[in-house]
């Protein structure tokens, strides 16, 4: 973690900090199939007795039984396959029914105004998943210059991912090819409703 | 319901409902990535080193 980075987040709230993990966390699940030690840090949650906690604990569950060639395969089922995997990760598609719509330039419109730009060596399109659970995390944190008040938070959830990523998640949760990818599905679905019953609290 | 009140009743909704528990992988996933771009893998195995890749790459591999 840079260290500018930490001297922005003395100005983050507690909970926001730990909400970006969260985003970070689904982020580096999601981006690419995770690397062993990530999957071995994932191993070693604890959660408590609420959904996100049994959520959370399943996952350290399945990660504890888990080995990194086998989240690969399950990852490449699931997000490329042959042709398409069997989920495409995209708000725009979730959104339209395509790929590279609307939700993807209105995202990017968006992304420009807040100085926001895909790294230079990935070309995905910028409306996945992975990529808007990691501008949350930056948008919490100050990644991108100074910590996003809550109300922009909102509305960039609002805009670019409230609408269909509970869907997502729901899917990946019960995909034919998830089985470490089931309880990550289960955390985004639980961290998505809290996410918009936070926000509904703070207006 | 003011300001303050509705930024308190979040802030304990917030740690009631258990986003605490993964801030140690995110830690663990932002740190991390720099460091995995440039560590070369160790090991006696097959080695992508700069010059393979520049063969690999000359034959569009």
């Amino acid at each position: 973690m840079a260290s500018g980075e930490a001297a922005a987040q003395a100005l983050v709230a507690e909970e926001d900090v730990l909400r970006a993990g969260m985003y970070d966390m689904l982020a580096g699940l999601l981006a690419r199939p995770p690397r062993r030690d990530l999957i071995e840090r994932v191993a070693g949650l604890e959660g408590d007795g609420s959904e996100m906690g049994r959520a959370v604990r399943s996952l350290a569950r399945i990660a504890r039984g888990t080995s990194e060639s086998s989240v690969e395969r399950e990852f490449n089922r699931l997000f490329i396959g042959l042709g398409r995997g069997e989920l495409v990760p995209y708000a725009s598609y979730y959104m339209t029914g395509f790929l590279n719509e609307k939700p993807l330039a209105l995202l990017r419109a968006d992304m420009a105004r807040r100085g926001i730009a895909r790294a230079a060596n990935v070309f995905e399109p910028e409306d996945n998943i992975a990529s808007l659970c990691e501008m949350m995390a930056g948008l919490i944190l100050g990644r991108f210059g100074v910590p996003e008040p809550l109300s922009g938070q909102r509305d960039f959830f609002a805009q670019h991912i409230g609408a269909w990523a509970g869907h997502f998640f729901t899917d990946l949760e019960g995909a034919k090819e998830s089985v470490f990818y089931a309880p990550v599905g289960a955390t985004g679905r639980v961290f998505m409703a809290i996410e918009r019953e936070g926000f509904r609290l703070a207006a | 319901m003011s300001k303050e009140n509705s930024a308190t009743s979040r802030r304990e909704f917030l740690k009631l409902a258990g986003v605490a528990a993964p801030a140690a992988v995110a830690v663990a996933v932002t740190g991390a990535t720099p460091a995995e771009a440039s560590a070369p893998k160790s090991g006696s195995g097959y080695r992508r080193t700069e010059h393979v890749e520049k063969y690999l790459k000359s034959t569009r591999f």
